[in-house]
């Protein structure tokens, strides 16, 4: 049987066979409701208590701090919409970054249509956002900042401990109402968080990027923090995400996230170890490669690669026919190019923005998967350069300089 | 998402490269995506002896290159300037709506050439 690699992590990982087990039972016997007062209900209480004392031990916040939602992007629409509804009688102005992922993207401009000021920080060629920007775009009537923790394309992490420095600094001079938060559902599971070292006000969770099933995800919310909720009629998660508590998504969630940090470092060691292989590999095999995101300061799991002269999207496809998937930021649709907004910000050119590849490895991915990718990647660029007219031209120009060979 | 026709010809596409003496050679490019796609045709007599393409952009594109290489090879140039999009979708199995541009492209290059041909 032909060999099957998926290097696709940042869209979603497999679900943990402990996390399966761990749920099981509250799909099937154990259904109760935990606002329901007789034992079925407990029972179904007490587990969602524990999955919340988990989640947070993850990024050691309090248990009360969390309310538990349906994905990351729900976190994102919470922490943003709750803040700035809620903060509008002090100001209308949120500063972002420019390579947020789309469900911060989204209600940003969703909230600009609405009236809200929007400044969208650029970042370096590094695809890091500068702490002296943050500095420069802060105004009175700035309510919010949010910048994600790790970029999903790219992996570079944001300074956001710097950044909330910043905030705190603002707080001391009399702007009370200025709240910051960080999407980190790409960094969770990937690198150590904790959010008093952190410091942000609100941070995104979501399960499926570490191993738990689609559908769970959480918003931290410091104590103290006041948000107006953006789903009515009912107690549930103390006022703040009215709907009865998705019970075995929320247990699997808290196994995810216990694994998670007990296997943390080992987990990290494994995976940036096998990327760097991959690097070099693909560095010592393939001309005219371009890495992007910083080279440090990123997830240990992912590499974002641009190829020269061809097209992310039929690499993915070949690829994909030899049983590798990879992930490409970029999709093209009705004749109109979109070529990723996060390696178009780096300030890449639109050919390597479109020939942008993203690898995510997971804690399971095996030397051999790596082996194997080095081994078919090379032909697969190959191919789609032999028909690319850029290549052509390319090979012409080099021919010319250099008429000896 | 693509047909068996459509995959085997993005991994093994027919007529790739260009041409030691042809008879006409277009390069054309998609204004809004930047897909490009370069045809050389070599004609003898009225007839298409030998088509070879190179493609940059989206898979339909690169796939719709090679399909109609091998569409046109053998042809009059006249049976030729009668092929249209819905032909290329046909030999090539469909294509999402999204990307139906990439058939137009190839048909608006062939185009292209055919008249350059007969304006030479
Ligand atoms: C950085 C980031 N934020 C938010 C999300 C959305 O999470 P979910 O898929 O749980 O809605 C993702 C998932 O792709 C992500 O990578």
């Amino acid at each position: 049987m032909k060999r099957r690699v998926y290097l696709d992590h940042s869209a979603t990982t497999p679900i943990d066979p402990r996390v399966v087990e761990a749920m099981l039972p509250y799909l099937t016997e154990k259904f109760g409701n935990p606002s329901s007062v007789h034992l079925f209900g407990q029972e179904a209480r007490a587990a969602v208590d524990r999955a919340r004392q988990l989640v947070a031990e993850l990024i050691g916040a309090q248990p009360q701090e969390l309310i538990f939602v349906s994905s990351g992007t729900e976190a994102n629409n919470l922490a943003i919409r709750g803040i700035a509804e809620r903060a509008a009688p002090y100001g209308r102005h949120i500063i972002t970054s420019a390579i947020e992922h789309p469900s911060v993207r989204g209600v940003c401009q969703a909230l600009e249509q609405r009236g809200w000021e929007v400044t969208r920080l650029p970042v370096g060629e590094d695809g890091l956002v500068r702490v002296e920007d943050v500095r420069a775009a802060i105004r009175p009537d700035t309510v919010l900042i949010t910048i994600m923790l790790a970029n999903n394309e790219i992996g570079t992490i944001q300074p956001i401990a710097e950044i909330s420095h910043l905030v705190r600094e603002e707080r001391q001079r009399g702007h009370r109402h200025l709240w910051f938060h960080t999407d980190a559902v790409q960094a969770a599971g990937r690198m150590a968080i904790n959010v008093a070292e952190l410091g942000c006000d609100l941070l995104s969770l979501s399960g499926h990027k570490l191993y738990a099933p689609k559908g769970i995800g959480a918003l931290y919310v410091r104590r103290g923090v006041q948000l107006a909720p953006q789903m009515l009629g009912g107690h549930q998660e103390r006022d703040r995400r009215a709907g009865t508590e998705a019970v075995p998504l929320i247990v699997a969630f808290g196994k995810a996230a216990e694994l998670a940090r007990q296997e943390l470092d080992a987990r990290i060691e494994r995976m940036r170890a096998l990327r760097d292989r991959f690097e070099r590999g693909v560095a010592e095999r393939i001309t005219d490669v371009v890495f992007n995101g910083h080279r440090e300061r990123r997830l240990p799991h992912l590499s974002n690669i641009s190829f020269r002269y061809i097209e992310g999207e039929g690499l993915l496809i070949n690829l994909d026919l030899q049983g590798i998937a990879v992930s490409t930021g970029s999709a093209c649709s009705s004749g109109t190019l979109e070529p990723s907004p996060v390696i178009r910000a780096l300030g890449r050119d639109e050919e390597l923005a479109r020939g942008a590849v993203r690898f995510s490895l997971g804690k399971d991915t095996s030397e051999e998967d790596i082996d194997y990718v080095l081994e078919v990647l090379p032909q697969a660029v190959e191919s789609l350069r032999r028909i690319s007219p850029l290549y052509h031209r390319a090979l012409g120009e080099r021919a010319e300089r250099s008429p000896s060979n | 998402m693509y047909s068996e026709i459509f995959k085997d010809h993005l991994t093994h596409p027919r007529n790739a490269g260009e041409l030691a003496d042809p008879s006409v050679v277009v390069e054309e490019s998609n204004p809004i995506c930047g897909d490009r796609l370069r045809l050389a045709l070599r004609v003898c007599e009225g007839r298409i002896e030998e088509a070879r393409f190179l493609a940059y952009g989206c898979p339909p594109t690169l796939v719709c290159g090679s399909i109609i290489t091998e569409m046109i090879a053998g042809l009059s140039v006249q049976d030729a300037a009668r092929l249209t999009r819905q032909d290329l979708l046909d030999k090539l199995g469909g294509l999402p709506s999204r990307k139906m541009h990439a058939a137009a492209l190839a048909i608006e290059t062939l185009r292209l050439a055919l008249e350059r041909l007969r304006g030479d």
